[in-house]
């Protein structure tokens, strides 16, 4: 278990297969495009930037499908492999063509509906207006204005001269909506009154007659006439989608196929009239990529080391068993390794299902998490699905080992007499204090655990400074476990360890490593005394003032991260805590009503505290675990593919 | 009185609206708006403004109109602050609608002079009548300098306008009656803040006041200086008499022989060190006032500093909104507009 082995692969080949090429990458389903160069001014390979041809037609077949309302679905696109561009845009056209009149006429009836709607709006507001609108605006010597005055000027309208009388219709927080009258003569002045008070004119279509009640009715009817009309179009239009939906949908699958694969175009070089496409293929893959172009006679595949091109950094693929591989979802949530780095897949998984199975041991909850998890594979997610089986079988043995069963902590106790197994099941709530240092000592292993993988990377890295020195390096380890043993020692088990050498030795000196861990780690590499790693002007105070407070950081993370595993017990005992709260409910319920907040408790427990657990062992595991030994540099493995999406934004 | 303490949930409320209001990148947002309909309707999106552009239609709206809600979201969010802990009791708090008051007559008194038989009424925002009464309307309807003492007979303005020299036209000089409204309003406003607060509040609040004050004079002494050549003594009477940095620096700013000269005097002064590289000498000055502003609102504990404060960097809010919508509407180049914006 590790990191996939990986190779780089150069295609190289004349133009004209450049599409196959890209389609058999596609289907080979494990290869990872690079781009051709990085510098194209210091290139002799040139970018393909061309526009892709695909476009305009895949725009048109979706436009279509939209006027037609027929949903884009993946069908079966073989029959237009060999179209042109040209070709597809001949075949929007005559689809068009038959389409565009009913299109047409569809839109201009819902553009009046919606011309017709805002006018009821704007009209509603002037009920209580029982003249006609035709009367009022044919008055030869009255000039009439409808619209909304600001609420907050009406004040002001007393001060003018009575030139103008204003009628109000409906006033809302902010506008009074109502129509002023004036003499044809003052229009002008009344206007720009009107105007500095920032009165909005509403214009009133002239289809509109009759009284506010009347022309709101009519409009309706008009609405109602407009959108019967509409309901005429719109069946012609479902005639045609019944008669071209089919096509339109083979077509658009063969064009957004056609379309993505030009789109690879991008970091495809090309040189001297032949492309150039780079990328990388998993190791064991790179007989059955050969395969697929065998029959392409001017491809030709050259395979490389991974690390032969310095501008491309090799992507990473998990390599897992099928007991840790869902788990691997925890590793890319957190980022991925780099090539070549550590897979720290197994370990998580063995940590997280321990953790889990401790801090929620139930074997019937267990159980149900077993069943579920399967479940949840088949339907929606099979890593997730496999994770939560995992960890529900590690909660039915560390439930078995508490005794706990849906809350009765008792239904084991005959099995494990029988046994003759005296110190088991586990009393939770009689070994507190066991539990809880028992967490601690779990945290204090997965740490130490943590630092010696540490080591092992660094050293494997050649990086002394972290290997070494570094506060998760041997002097840390020492420095922690020194520190962890005196302790315990001296608390526990009454044992005087803390002598002076032993302070000395494996405390002192291991800090002065920890505190000095560049310029020892310089001494070591370089042979020559520095304060800093890239020679910067490090001053000798500076270098104090910085690792100081450093240090302070690492001696302080030590204790948070050590405390931290406290939660572990914690949690068995809030799990243990809750599960005594359904009981107690259970027994003050009726007979019929016991079964009912028996099942109801547990699934409660069970979301609940679940999810709680899982969240928190994440957390162990990515900042008291991850931290001291894991970088998350890797880039993850893409293989290209051509994936249906009637989005035409889509990538 | 209100304990400090006791006023500290309105310090609180006025932090938490302080978040609300525009940043830099909002104002850029906001420049690279194409129309005036797109300003309103992004306006009408930020959570300042959204309550104010409820009922409007962004592409109907009236630009002018659009500027008038900006500042009566402003006005009503001064009003719902004061009232909050109902700090609108204590004399002090009503200080800006003592400032409008002023605005108004000013406006009235402005008409007037102008000869054109119109009143000030269609530029009284409608929102003052609300809260100012019936008698702003009267103020803002006068049509003679005797009409508007009349209206304002009993008040505290009657007072200071009816001591102002008559033309011989009926008329009093518009500078004048300026003068004498700001040093009044300002003078018990200082007055209210020695009287109503504590010692430590009082003297937050007055080096606020003091510090608006020499702002208002040095930007109005450079324009007079840079722009009309008036003479130190010119300047001087039209200036305000209360100073923050001193009477004998103001003087000797006063007393430049150009504009030049006193915009190195005024680099040397508080209000020009650290302002940015700026010929537009309101940028430069506000800029400074501006982080003055933000420093007492974040830090100060005294509600009335920071009421008092919130509503000036509203008002550059604001002034800084209608500079960049008055922009796009004669389609100034985003950079240029945001080169006169007060932002720092």
């Amino acid at each position: 278990m590790g990191i996939e082995r990986m190779e780089l692969v150069n295609i190289i080949g004349s133009m004209d297969e450049l599409d196959e090429a890209l389609v058999r990458c596609c289907d080979s389903g494990c290869f990872h495009i690079e781009p051709a160069f990085k510098s194209e001014q210091n290139s002799t390979v040139k970018l393909l930037n061309e526009k892709n041809p695909y476009e305009q037609p895949m725009k048109a077949f979706s436009a279509m499908a939209a006027a037609m309302e027929v949903a884009l679905e993946e069908a079966d696109g073989s029959g237009y492999e060999k179209y042109h561009p040209d070709d597809f845009e001949k075949l929007a056209e005559d689809i068009e063509n038959e389409l565009s009149e009913y299109s047409r006429l569809k839109i201009d009836c819902a553009s009046d509906v919606s011309d017709m709607e805002a006018a009821v709006v704007q009209i509603n507001h002037l009920k209580g207006l029982n003249s006609d609108f035709e009367k009022i605006f044919s008055c030869k010597h009255t000039a009439v204005r409808v619209g909304r005055l600001p609420a907050d000027n009406l004040a002001k309208l007393e001060y003018y001269d009575q030139i103008f009388f204003f009628v109000p219709f409906e006033t809302t927080r902010d506008y009074c909506w109502g129509m002023y009258f004036c003499a044809e003569n003052d229009k002008e002045i009344v206007d720009s009154i009107f105007k500095s008070m920032y009165f909005e004119r509403i214009d009133i279509p002239e289809y509109v007659k009759g009284n506010a009640d009347e022309a709101v009715k009519k409009l309706e009817e008009q609405i109602s006439e407009k959108k019967k009309e509409t309901a005429r179009y719109n069946e012609e239009i479902i005639k045609l989608s019944k008669k071209h939906g089919e096509t339109v949908k083979k077509v658009f699958t063969a064009l957004r196929k056609k379309y993505d694969i030009f789109e690879l175009r991008r970091k495809v070089g090309s040189v001297k009239g032949k492309f150039y496409i780079k990328g990388f293929i998993p190791y064991k893959e790179g007989e059955r990529f050969d395969k697929l172009f065998e029959d392409l006679d001017s491809v030709l595949v050259d395979h490389l080391p991974p690390d032969a091109d310095a501008y491309c950094t090799p992507p990473t693929k998990l390599k897992n068993n099928w007991l840790t591989r869902p788990f691997s979802m925890l590793v890319e949530m957190y980022g991925l390794p780099k090539y070549g780095g550590y897979n720290p897949t197994s370990f998580v998984a063995l940590t997280y299902t321990v953790l889990f199975g401790i801090m929620f041991g139930d074997l019937g909850q267990g159980l149900l998490l077993f069943l579920g998890g399967f479940f949840v594979a088949k339907k929606f997610d099979k890593r997730a699905g496999g994770m939560v089986s995992r960890v529900g079988l590690s909660s039915m043995i560390f439930g078995t080992l508490y005794g706990s069963v849906f809350g009765f902590e008792e239904l084991l106790d005959p099995v494990f007499e029988n046994l003759g197994i005296d110190f088991l099941p586990l009393k939770v709530f009689k070994q507190t204090n066991f539990i809880l240092i028992t967490a601690v000592g779990i945290g204090i292993a997965l740490i130490v655990i943590s630092m010696l993988t540490n080591i092992i990377i660094s050293f494997k890295e050649k990086d002394i400074e972290k290997a070494v020195f570094g506060c998760n390096g041997i002097a840390g380890l020492v420095f922690y476990g020194s520190v962890c043993a005196g302790v315990v020692g001296t608390m526990m088990f009454d044992v005087k360890i803390m002598s002076t050498p032993f302070v000395l030795c494996l405390i002192v000196i291991p800090l002065i490593c920890i505190f000095c861990r560049v310029p020892f780690a310089a001494a070591v590499k370089y042979k020559q005394w520095r304060l800093s790693e890239d020679e910067e002007d490090m001053t000798v105070g500076g270098f104090i003032v910085e690792n100081f407070f450093e240090m302070f950081e690492f001696l302080l993370s030590y204790v948070s991260n050590t405390m931290s595993f406290l939660r572990v017990g914690g949690f068995v005992l809030s799990h243990a805590g809750m599960m005594l709260v359904v009981m107690t409910l259970m027994e003050g319920a009726s007979a019929v009503g016991k079964p009912i907040v028996l099942v109801i408790g547990n699934l409660f427990v069970m979301a609940m505290e679940g999810m709680i657990v899982a969240i928190q062992i994440i957390r162990l595991e990515f900042y008291e675990i991850f931290s001291r030994f894991y970088e998350s540099d890797g880039k993850p493995f893409e293989p290209i593919s051509v994936k249906f999406s009637a989005d035409l934004d889509a990538e | 009185m209100l304990d400090k303490q006791s006023t500290n949930a309105t310090s609180a409320k006025i932090r938490a609206m302080y978040a609300d209001m525009f940043t830099i990148d909002n104002y850029r947002e906001l420049m690279s708006k194409k129309s005036v309909p797109d300003a309103a309707e992004y306006l009408s999106r930020h959570p300042g403004f959204r309550d104010a552009f409820r009922e409007t239609d962004p592409n109907t709206i009236h630009r002018g109109y659009l500027e008038e809600l900006i500042g009566r979201e402003n006005f009503e969010t001064y009003i719902r602050v004061i009232k909050f802990q109902g700090l609108d009791k204590q004399p002090f708090y009503s200080f800006l609608l003592r400032k409008n008051e002023v605005m108004t007559i000013l406006s009235a008194i402005n008409k007037i002079n102008s000869s054109l038989e119109v009143t000030a009424l269609p530029e009284l925002p409608g929102y003052l009548i609300k809260h100012l009464g019936s008698r702003v309307l009267d103020i803002a309807a006068a049509e003679t300098y005797s009409e508007l003492l009349q209206i304002l007979k009993g008040t505290q303005y009657y007072k200071v306008l009816s001591k102002v020299p008559l033309r011989e036209d009926g008329k009093a000089d518009f500078t004048e009656c300026e003068l004498r409204l700001r040093n009044n309003y300002y003078a018990g406003l200082l007055e209210q803040a020695e009287k109503g607060f504590d010692k430590s509040s009082a003297e937050e609040l007055k080096s606020l006041i003091l510090k608006e004050i020499d702002c208002r004079n040095i930007v109005n002494a450079y324009r007079m200086k840079a722009y009309f050549g008036y003479s130190a003594d010119e300047i001087k009477r039209r200036s305000l008499k209360f100073s923050g940095i001193g009477k004998r620096t103001m003087d000797r700013i006063y007393e430049s022989e150009d504009g030049e000269q006193m915009l190195e005097l005024i680099n040397k002064t508080a209000y020009g060190k650290n302002s940015p590289d700026t010929d537009n000498i309101e940028v430069k000055i506000n800029s400074v006032k501006i982080r003055r502003l933000r420093s007492v609102l974040t830090n100060s504990t005294s509600a009335a500093a920071s009421v008092y404060a919130f509503v000036q960097l509203c008002d550059i809010e604001a002034a800084n909104i209608i500079r960049i919508i008055e922009g796009i509407r004669y389609g100034v180049e985003p950079a240029v507009i945001e080169s006169q914006l007060v932002t720092l």
